[in-house]
Parts: C-alpha cells; sequence; structure tokens
C-alpha cells in the first residue's frame, strides 16, 4: 500500500507549493492605505523591516484626564443588552467587509441607540482628533464598528493592544506611524463587557490627556450611565 | 542582515541539529552568524552551553522592553558565532500568546541583531506554526523546513504549506527556501521511500538536495555539547552541512542585492 498518496491530494498539495516559490506582489493598496509608507509592519512587503526607519511603536503611558480635554459625545440612556455581541469575525490580513452593527441584532430598536452613540463618537473623533478610518473590535477580535474597511489594520491594532499588556497592569495605548501624517492610534478600553479595542488614523499620536478623553468616551458609548 | 527561521509543522524532525550545524557551517565560512533558540525547550542552550538553564535569552526579551541585546549573546570560541539562548521567561511564555502577541518585539530584536553586524540570524523555533513562532515566521526573511523521512511526516506536509501560505499574507517578503530531508536511513525502506515520495510531491525548488542522514554523531556531538563538525571523525557530517550551506546561498542569491548580504 502506498504510504502516502492516499492521506494527501497531490494535485492540491503541489498547487500550494508551487504559490509558495512565486514572489507575493505588493499588497494592493486601497484608498484608506493611500499614503501609508513601507515602514508599516502590518504588510511590509518591499523593503525588509530590518531597515525601515520609519515605523514607531511607542508605548504611552495613560495620565488621568486632562483638565479641559474635548467635550465628551452627549450621554443617553440605554438599556444595557443593547451593548454589542457581535457575530464572530475571524481576524484575518485579508479585507474585512464594513461591520457597522452586530449581526446578532435583528432588532432594530435594539441596534439603534448603540449606532447612533458610535456616530457621535465618530463624529466627536473627527472633529477633535482630525480621525480617519475608525473602528471597534471585541475582546475576541471580532468587528464591533468598522469605517476602515481595512482588515490589516485591524491585525495590526489586536496585535499591538496585546503586545502592550501588561501582566497585572491596565492596557495602555499604542501608536504606530504608518505613513506621512499618518498615525494609527490603538486604545484599549476596559468596558464591563470585556476589553474593546479602538483603532483610528490620526494625523500625529494622541496626548495623554485625549487619549483618557477618548477612553472615557468610548466607555460610555459601550456602557452609558443612566 | 538575513534571518532565517528554522521551522516545522511537527516536532522532533531534527530543527534543533539543523540548526546547530548549519549556523556553525556558515559561521566557519566567515558569516557572522548568530543562532537564537526561540524553542521554549531551550534544545540549542541544552546542545551546546550547561549554563543555559541560567542565561536570559529570547524571551525574556520579548517580556522585557528593557533587556538590551547584548545581555543575551553568548560567544563561543568560533569568534563568527553567538547564541541567544532561549531563557527563563520561556516555561511562562510556553503556554502561549496568540499569534502576533509578540510580532513588535521579535521585529525589534531582529533589528537590534541587525544593527549589531551580525550577517545572518538563523532562529530555531518550536514546532507548529502558531503563536511566537508565526511571529517569528512573519518577522523573517526567510524559512527552511527540517522533515523527517517517514510516512507521517510527509502526511502533514499540506497542513504545513497551508500554514505557510497563510503566513505569507502577513509577510509577503517571506522567501521558503525549502524542504530539507532529515533522518534519512539509507537501509529502511519506508523512509527511502518517503523521501523520494516527497521529492515527488513538491517542485524542485522546494526541495533541498542535501539530505541530512540518521547518525549516531549528532547524538554524540550534542553529548558533548558541541556541532558535529567539531567532533575528531566528524568531518563526513560537516560536509553535509557546508553542502547545505551552499544550497541556502544559492536560494538567497538573488535576495542579496535587496539585504546586503555577503553570501
Amino acid at each position: 500500500m502506498d504510504p502516502i498518496n492516499p492521506w494527501l491530494d497531490p494535485v492540491e498539495v503541489r498547487r500550494m507549493a508551487e504559490r509558495l516559490l512565486k514572489p507575493v506582489a505588493d499588497p494592493v493598496r486601497s484608498v484608506v492605505d493611500a499614503g501609508f509608507d513601507e515602514g508599516f509592519v502590518g504588510f511590509d512587503a518591499g523593503a525588509p523591516p530590518v531597515r525601515a526607519q520609519a515605523t514607531q511603536v511607542i508605548p504611552a503611558r495613560i495620565v488621568p484626564p486632562h483638565p479641559e480635554p474635548p467635550p465628551l459625545p452627549p450621554r443617553e440612556p440605554v438599556a444595557a443588552e443593547d451593548v454589542p455581541h457581535p457575530a464572530p469575525v475571524a481576524v484575518e490580513t485579508a479585507p474585512v467587509p464594513v461591520v457597522e452593527a452586530p449581526e446578532e441584532k435583528s432588532s432594530t430598536t435594539a441596534r439603534g441607540p448603540f449606532l447612533d452613540r458610535i456616530h457621535r463618537f465618530r463624529d466627536w473623533m473627527r472633529h477633535h482628533f482630525a480621525a480617519t478610518g475608525i473602528f471597534i473590535l471585541d475582546r475576541e477580535g471580532a468587528v464591533i464598528f468598522d469605517e476602515s474597511s481595512h482588515g490589516r489594520l485591524h491585525f495590526l491594532a489586536r496585535s499591538l493592544a496585546m503586545a502592550s499588556r501588561r501582566p497585572g497592569a491596565t492596557a495602555g495605548n499604542v501608536h504606530v506611524k504608518i505613513g506621512a501624517g499618518a498615525t494609527l492610534e490603538v486604545i484599549p478600553v476596559e468596558t464591563p463587557y470585556g476589553c474593546l479595542v479602538l483603532g483610528a488614523v490620526v494625523p500625529e499620536s494622541l496626548q495623554p490627556a485625549a487619549v483618557a478623553a477618548v477612553m472615557e468616551a468610548l466607555g460610555q458609548v459601550a456602557a452609558p450611565q443612566a | 542582515m538575513i534571518s532565517i527561521a528554522v521551522s516545522s509543522q511537527k516536532g522532533g524532525v531534527g530543527k534543533t541539529t539543523v540548526s546547530i550545524n548549519l549556523a556553525h557551517a556558515f559561521a566557519r565560512a566567515g558569516v557572522r552568524t548568530l543562532l537564537v533558540d526561540a524553542d521554549p525547550q531551550g534544545s540549542v542552550g541544552l546542545s551546546l552551553t550547561r549554563q543555559s538553564r541560567l542565561l536570559a535569552g529570547f524571551y525574556d526579551y520579548l517580556a522585557d522592553p528593557g533587556l538590551p541585546l547584548d545581555r543575551l549573546i553568548v560567544p563561543t570560541r568560533l569568534e563568527t558565532f553567538s547564541l541567544v539562548a532561549s531563557g527563563q521567561a520561556s516555561d511562562y511564555e510556553a503556554g502561549g500568546a496568540g499569534m502576533g502577541a509578540h510580532l513588535a518585539r521579535v521585529r525589534a530584536f531582529l533589528r537590534s541583531v541587525s544593527a549589531r553586524g551580525f550577517d545572518l540570524c538563523l532562529i530555531d523555533t518550536a514546532a507548529g506554526l502558531f503563536g511566537v513562532t508565526g511571529d517569528v515566521i512573519a518577522s523573517s526573511d526567510a524559512i527552511m523546513i527540517p522533515q523527517q523521512a517517514e510516512p507521517l511526516g510527509i502526511r502533514s506536509v499540506p497542513k504545513l504549506l497551508e500554514g505557510l501560505n497563510r503566513l505569507r499574507v502577513m509577510n509577503p517578503r517571506l522567501s521558503v527556501l525549502g524542504v530539507c530531508l532529515t533522518m534519512v536511513q539509507h537501509d529502511l525502506a519506508e523512509s527511502t521511500e518517503a523521501a523520494a515520495a516527497l521529492r515527488q510531491l513538491l517542485p524542485p525548488d522546494m526541495v533541498f538536495q542535501t539530505q541530512i542522514p540518521r547518525d549516531g554523531l549528532f547524538i554524540r556531538a550534542s553529548a558533548r555539547g558541541l556541532p558535529v563538525g567539531v567532533l575528531e571523525d566528524g568531518a563526513g557530517a560537516q560536509v553535509v552541512f557546508d553542502s547545505l550551506r551552499a544550497e541556502i546561498e544559492s536560494k538567497l542569491e538573488p535576495a542579496d542585492h535587496r539585504h546586503g548580504y555577503p553570501g
């Protein structure tokens, strides 16, 4: 009896092997990627990262909120059950479709307030920090909200958030320069429903007071106080 | 600098033996070589240094951003050959954080190795293509895969290829140097047949011509804490690893211009 071939599909094996031998073309940059340079550690095609100079992963210490942080988006009483429980979304490097609301929620009444809060939060982020490409992941890495339409950013954000975690300490924010005038700010926020990871592309890394304000705002979006 | 991960889907295929002796072959050829033990079992350290259990190493670097690379490097009698042990934090890390958790630190490590002036960083990883091993592969320039010449090992090849294709999405510049057959027993039909089946299964460029025989010399070398080529009767085995080194150099040639590898 042939000890090998009955156990595998030679044609499929050959196809996978040949794919490995072919050079991989540069990832197709979407509009959202425009301006990201080769220092972007998420998909470092081109220059080897050992030479890359632009990448800077700088863990920042979180300090108490600044006395005058930007005003938070307005609060709204909401039932606890409309906090999202998103359908599992694999964290892959392939683009992930925009998920604007948890798929499990079928009731528009239940989704509405949460989406409203998210949208107000997004507008607030845009207005005060010129943030774009905002997305929020849950503790499993599933996408809760996404306007970046770029799975690689999700993967990078989750990797950075996990890497910045220290045993027994509160998760801190991390930022990585992803291009000229573009920094991915990653802010883990502890909520009663687990750690949410906020990702946003901002022109410059946020100051500690701004980070604290964003954390507070996202905390309210997840679990608003009556 | 070139970084090469020595990885496999299965354990016990001879990764550490290949890593140690291949690193030694490069170092003998004048290539400034750093052999890194990224296997929490610490096999490289256990093979080459008696103090390995006391040394800070790769996993300590991942856990402690304040630890400089210089504190990890263990010189050997060969000026061009240095080691980094797996370290004290490895037991803790063996339980494994998820894939991507250490990506930034692994890349920082490789940048430090390059800045320290090494030409080659050879990384002996733990079995499997996930966790820290996945992060190492997703950060390396190239990967070589030791594969034991036996039927069970060959059957795991589809899973290996699937995993590598997935990792290449994360690291598109990863060059797959190929599979290196190990523990080949010419007096055992199943072993030679498995080797032949693998060569038939994969494209020729994907399988190294050099294959590593099963030989008691490797056990003796490990017992004495030496690369096999250092043994009095190790010249024959050294030729095998010199041949493997030459094959790798020829595969890396197209990349030399990109990376500045001295070859």
